[in-house]
């Protein structure tokens, strides 16, 4: 199945009153790629994740997944289908323990389930605690393995490394190559960090203003001239 | 000397404090409960008041039209409930509570107004399936135990779950596969059906029914019990409802400065104690 299309973006684009968050992008992720999203702030990055997962309606356009488009479904239904994500600030259940937060993704009483996708994330000593209670990159964490609880085809991951320091950003290259191996995963992955994305990511988009401006592989994003006046060139 | 009738509204407001807590438990502040309330009372009254083959050929009303009742006011009032709940809990928060406000005083006007319900004077004469207020208490007790055990029992199911990740979060709930709009209906449904049971017994207890049941007090007095008792777990209502009817009583010389009571209640509750009198225990 590795090559073949997962998500496909149709001229999509959501306008806000004035102001176009997305304008008419289209482009394709192939199944199993960690494909990377960057841009300056504001691009329209966090919107797309949105429409994706049914949050936000398209104006115009719209997103394919496994062949049907996806207008009209609600997030947990586009859940169901395969798609999971985590947050840009942070949403885990604040009041609910840890497994609590996965019983509640998978959707069933799993305990065993819930503490061994806990131990992936070096967590299974905090099923009990209170998720509002751990530490900043365990929150970030146990965030990352709710998604992985819903059993997604597709993760998407908005800025995952905010935050962390440079160990632990290193910690989760390995760790998303491991999950995207051992989930079989298409991950769709936001980032402010180049570096980290340029190893990470198999394939990248560039995003300002809502526009696609660059796709194509890390070193050919880095040599786009459009790209470095855009984003990379602000002393990134 | 302890009061058996005391007793048997003590466990009517915490039953109906369960009915505010299960919507609650969904972060959804419904006022709805004292109108489908009123309506399995007001189911109760006509029925056993104006149907003769209910009322049997013993001294008291038999158990079993009791029941009846009860078969006939939890679907109808489950129907209501979900045709309602449908638009309005696409409300949220101060909103939704508005709206079930007006929806109870909507109840109330109708009630008023239609000869039917015995307009304002009420329905009388309801019969009795219990000679003293002893067998009441065991009846009510008996649903309060049900309920309660539902409760319960919901707090380490999958839908108790979801309803608590909606309150916390209901935008990450849903992106995490939660049906969000189904499953507040299904909290609404379950919160008008306990009411509406409580409804039909409480109809007997009084005698008789009127469409005050149906006030904007009332909305009052309930939500105090969950605030009071807290809205975490289900013994929380429970306690709020029991301590809050028995108050009041108890403070009888105080007289109508009852109201203003559970409206300090509601006021300062939040401030002194946020999660109420039964806190969940935190690891
Ligand atoms: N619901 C909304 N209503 C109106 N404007 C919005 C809405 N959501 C986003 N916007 C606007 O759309 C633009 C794109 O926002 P978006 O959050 O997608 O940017 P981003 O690329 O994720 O930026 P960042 O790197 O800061 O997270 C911004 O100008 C933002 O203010
Ligand atoms: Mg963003």
């Amino acid at each position: 199945m590795i090559g073949s299309t997962s998500l496909e973006l149709n001229g999509l684009s959501v306008r806000f009153g004035g102001l176009q968050a997305l304008d008419q992008l289209s482009f394709s992720l192939q199944q199993g790629e960690i494909f990377g999203l960057i841009g300056p702030n504001g691009a329209g990055k966090t919107t797309l994740f949105n429409v994706i997962t049914g949050l936000t309606a398209a104006t115009s356009g719209e997103v394919r997944w496994q062949g049907k488009t996806t207008a009209g479904l609600r997030p947990d239904q586009l859940c169901n289908l395969g798609i999971a994500r985590t947050f840009q600030n942070l949403r885990v259940f604040s009041d609910l323990s840890c497994i609590d937060n996965l019983q509640i993704a998978m959707g069933c009483n799993d305990r065993r389930t819930a503490l061994e996708l806990l131990a992936i994330m070096d967590l299974q000593e905090k099923g009990t605690h209170i998720a509002g209670s751990l530490a900043y990159g365990e929150q970030r964490r146990l965030e990352l393995v709710r998604a992985l609880a819903t059993k997604p085809q597709l993760l998407l991951l908005d800025e995952p490394a905010a935050g962390m320091n440079p160990v632990e950003k290193q910690k989760l290259q390995v760790l998303l190559n491991t999950i995207r191996k051992q989930f079989q995963l298409t991950i769709l992955i936001i980032e402010h960090h180049v570096p980290l994305m340029m190893k990470l990511c198999d394939r990248l988009a560039v995003l300002n203003f809502g526009r696609c401006i660059a796709i194509g592989s890390p070193q050919e994003v880095q040599e786009d001239p459009l790209v470095i006046e855009a984003y990379l060139g602000r002393g990134a | 000397m302890f009061d058996i009738s005391l007793f048997v509204l003590m466990l009517l407001g915490a039953l109906l404090a369960l009915a505010v807590y299960l919507p609650l438990r969904a972060g959804q502040l419904s006022l709805a409960t004292p109108g489908f309330y009123t309506i399995g009372g007001t189911v109760a009254a006509l029925l056993s008041t104006t149907v003769p083959e209910l009322g049997g050929n013993e001294q008291t009303y038999p158990l079993t039209s009791v029941f009846l009742e009860l078969m006939l006011a939890i679907p109808l009032v489950a129907l209501l409930a979900f045709l309602i709940g449908k638009p309005v809990l696409k409300l949220k928060g101060i909103y939704l509570a508005i709206a079930t406000i007006a929806l109870v005083e909507i109840l109330r006007v109708v009630l008023l107004s239609s000869p039917w319900f015995g307009a304002a004077v009420g329905i009388f004469a309801i019969p009795q399936p219990f000679e003293g207020p002893e067998g009441y208490a065991a009846a009510f007790a008996v649903l309060l135990g049900i309920t309660a055990w539902g409760c319960q029992r919901l707090e380490t199911e999958p839908l108790g779950r979801e309803m608590a990740a909606i309150r916390n979060d209901e935008l990450a709930a849903r992106c995490m596969g939660v049906n969000s709009e189904r499953v507040k209906l299904i909290a609404f449904v379950l919160s008008a059906i306990i009411a509406a049971a409580a409804g039909v017994l409480a109809a007997h207890f009084f005698n008789s029914w009127s469409a005050r049941q149906a006030s904007f007090d009332a909305s009052i007095t309930t939500l105090a019990f969950v605030v009071l008792g807290g809205s975490r777990t289900w013994l929380g209502p429970v306690i709020g409802g029991l301590v809050l009817t028995a108050l009041p009583e108890l403070l009888r010389p105080i007289g109508d400065l009852r109201l203003i009571v559970f409206g300090l209640v509601i006021l300062l509750g939040p401030i002194f104690i946020p999660q109420g009198l039964i806190q969940q225990k935190r690891s």
